[in-house]
């Protein structure tokens, strides 16, 4: 069975091994891609030779460079991700940048852990996320 | 009309003094007019008294004429002499009253001719008198007295004499009469002037002094409405274009004002500035930490029984202090949020207070809760200064017999809310220091205390103008009490 592709947007390295111990701990098998921002997850996508193909973006929103709405943005643009299914996984809870990527067309908004206080209830709902929803998705797409 | 105000109050004043100068002048006109008439009358009393006294000495000299010529004794002849002396004098001393009035020195000067003619008339039978006496020849004599006497001439000139004397008398009161009329008439006028006069003196300065009266009054108390505003934030400038003393009291207040103004706004911008620097600080300074987190915990995931007993003691102290550290940067959040609006809303203080109880207050605890109010309030500030409050009070109170007792007193127009606990306590030498920011009496590592709880609570009290104090002995237990603003629109 061909393994789901991700492609990870995030600059924090820590959140990054912080996603892939989820990964590990739950003892669910992908391809994990990662981009560092915006502008690079772009050209990962746009690749003339080897483009990576990914099943689900998880995108972060504070980021270098190129900014996450900015990269949806340009995303949307594109005909062909058009209806590529996007995750934003952000500590921003302002709710004007969750309006506006909304509007972009997303999968759903997860609000990462923001404190140490609130870590374990939050870590909780990305465990659930994965186990449930982003398997889930993955599935109703047919692989 | 710009006149200062000085200038106002001075012209006013002169005005009025002016009049008063014009009332005290007619009246002092009116009494030289009175003094001249007094010596007028005076004068003319001494003429009336000549006149009868020369009238009186000519009639004597008559009488004493006849009694020589009815008696032929010549003692009679006295008063005859005495007035052919006396009467020239009296004349000459009337003359010279009456020398401004032609009419009474015509009349003078009849009597004096005819008086004249009397003495010839009377010269001549004395002398003939005397001359038959002399030579015992009645002859003589008998010849002027058939001729003078008998005919009357004597009598004639007499009568004529008493005529001219009345007539000058006549005259003298007529001239009186005319000026007492002048003198009744100027005193009427005088009167009358100088009632205008003074009416017109109060008019003017009991319209002056009002009109003064009522427009710096006016102003005045437009400046206190202003200077009120100023008190109650509006900072607002007041319009003055008289151009006086007044107007620069305006002017300082119009500046007094803006400068005001413009401290506050920098005052408030630098605030909102510094409460978004606080929270942009405070949300940033979180990742780390729970990158500290993390680290910790997966290398604890990843090496477990691998990890000596020193080492897994010092990750622990990493992640003590880390979570210090997490509490810390949620005090100063907390802190620089205060000074958000929230939105009031109907508060029932009862559930607020159970909600607390129910998720910090151990089991352990005895708690108390008597009526709490339901009310129009900021809710979520309110929550907070119990949530403090409470936590305070397990934090600082053994859980054994531990107890806590939240109460409620209802003012006017506050609340007076209380907390007690029967913890350690709080000894009165510290009661002034522990609202201030980051002071707790405790050693660092004792508890999770970090200071900011009540400095917070203070905090937001003072922005609803209310208070906060505590009333504890060191090992007695502590009772917070603190006010709420009852707000009943």
């Amino acid at each position: 069975m061909k393994k789901n592709t991700i492609l990870l947007v995030e600059d924090d390295e820590l959140d990054v091994i912080s996603f892939e111990r989820t990964l590990k701990r739950l003892n669910i098998h992908y391809d994990l891609f990662i981009a560092q921002n915006g502008k690079e997850a772009l050209s990962m996508l746009k690749d003339k030779e080897n483009p990576v193909l990914p099943d689900v973006v998880l995108l972060d929103l504070n980021m270098p460079k190129m900014n996450g709405i900015e990269f949806l943005r340009a995303l949307r643009r594109e005909k062909k991700f058009h209806d590529l299914k996007v995750f934003i996984v952000t500590t921003s809870s302002e709710t004007a940048d969750r309006a506006t990527t909304e509007e972009l067309g997303i999968s759903g908004y997860i609000i990462k852990p923001l404190s140490y206080t609130d870590n374990t209830r939050r870590a909780d709902s990305m465990d659930s996320f994965v186990q449930f929803h982003l398997t889930k998705i993955l599935n109703e797409k047919g692989y | 009309m710009k006149m200062k105000l000085s200038t106002q109050i001075l012209f006013a004043f002169l005005l009025t003094l002016l009049l008063s100068i014009f009332d005290t002048g007619s009246n002092y006109l009116l009494s030289l007019k009175v003094e001249r008439n007094i010596e007028f009358l005076n004068k003319s009393q001494e003429i009336v008294r000549n006149s009868t006294r020369l009238h009186k000495t000519m009639i004597e000299m008559q009488s004493s004429f006849r009694g020589f010529l009815l008696t032929q004794d010549v003692n009679f002849l006295d008063g005859y002499k005495n007035g052919r002396t006396t009467v020239p004098e009296l004349l000459a001393e009337q003359e010279e009253f009456i020398k401004d009035n032609p009419t009474q020195i015509s009349i003078l000067d009849s009597i004096k001719s005819l008086h004249n003619m009397w003495l010839v008339y009377a010269d001549i039978l004395i002398s003939a008198k005397e001359f038959s006496l002399a030579k015992k020849s009645p002859d003589s004599y008998r010849f002027f007295f058939e001729n003078r006497l008998k005919k009357q001439i004597g009598k004639n000139i007499n009568d004529d004499i008493s005529r001219k004397f009345a007539e000058f008398d006549r005259v003298e009161y007529g001239i009186r009469k005319i000026h007492s009329n002048n003198l009744i008439a100027s005193i009427k006028k005088t009167h009358y002037f100088s009632l205008i006069l003074f009416m017109l003196t109060i008019i003017v300065g009991i319209s002056t002094a009002l009109y003064i009266v009522f427009r710096t009054s006016k102003r005045i108390q437009k400046m206190v409405k202003f200077a009120e505003n100023i008190s109650d934030g509006h900072f607002t400038t007041i319009r003055d274009h008289s151009r006086d003393e007044l107007t620069s009291l305006s002017m300082s207040l119009n500046k007094m004002s803006e400068k005001l103004q413009r401290n506050i706004n920098e005052l408030e911008n630098r605030n909102a500035e510094l409460d978004k620097f606080a929270y942009v600080v405070s949300h940033d300074l979180k990742a780390p930490i729970r990158g500290i987190h993390n680290v910790i915990n997966w290398t604890e995931e990843d090496l477990g029984s691998e990890l000596s007993p020193q080492m897994k003691k010092h990750l622990d102290i990493i992640r003590h202090r880390a979570k210090r550290m997490e509490d810390l940067i949620n005090g100063l959040l907390d802190y620089a949020r205060v000074r958000r609006k929230t939105a009031p809303q109907i508060t029932n203080v009862n559930e607020i207070v159970y909600q607390i109880i129910d998720s910090i207050v151990p089991r352990s605890f005895a708690v108390e809760v008597y009526d709490l109010p339901i009310f129009f309030t900021e809710r979520s500030k309110l929550e907070q200064v119990f949530e403090n409050l409470i936590s305070n009070a397990v934090n600082y109170t053994p859980n054994k017999d531990g107890r806590i007792i939240i109460s409620c007193k209802e003012y006017a127009d506050h609340y007076e809310f209380s907390i007690k606990d029967n913890g350690i306590g709080i000894d009165p030498e510290y009661h002034s220091r522990i609202f201030e920011m980051f002071q707790t009496l405790r050693e660092k590592d004792e508890t999770e205390s970090t200071g900011i709880g009540l400095a917070i609570i203070k905090r937001i009290l003072d922005e609803q103008n209310c208070s906060i104090r505590v009333v504890s002995v060191l090992g007695q237990g502590a009772e917070f009490i603190f006010t709420w603003p009852l707000n009943k629109n």
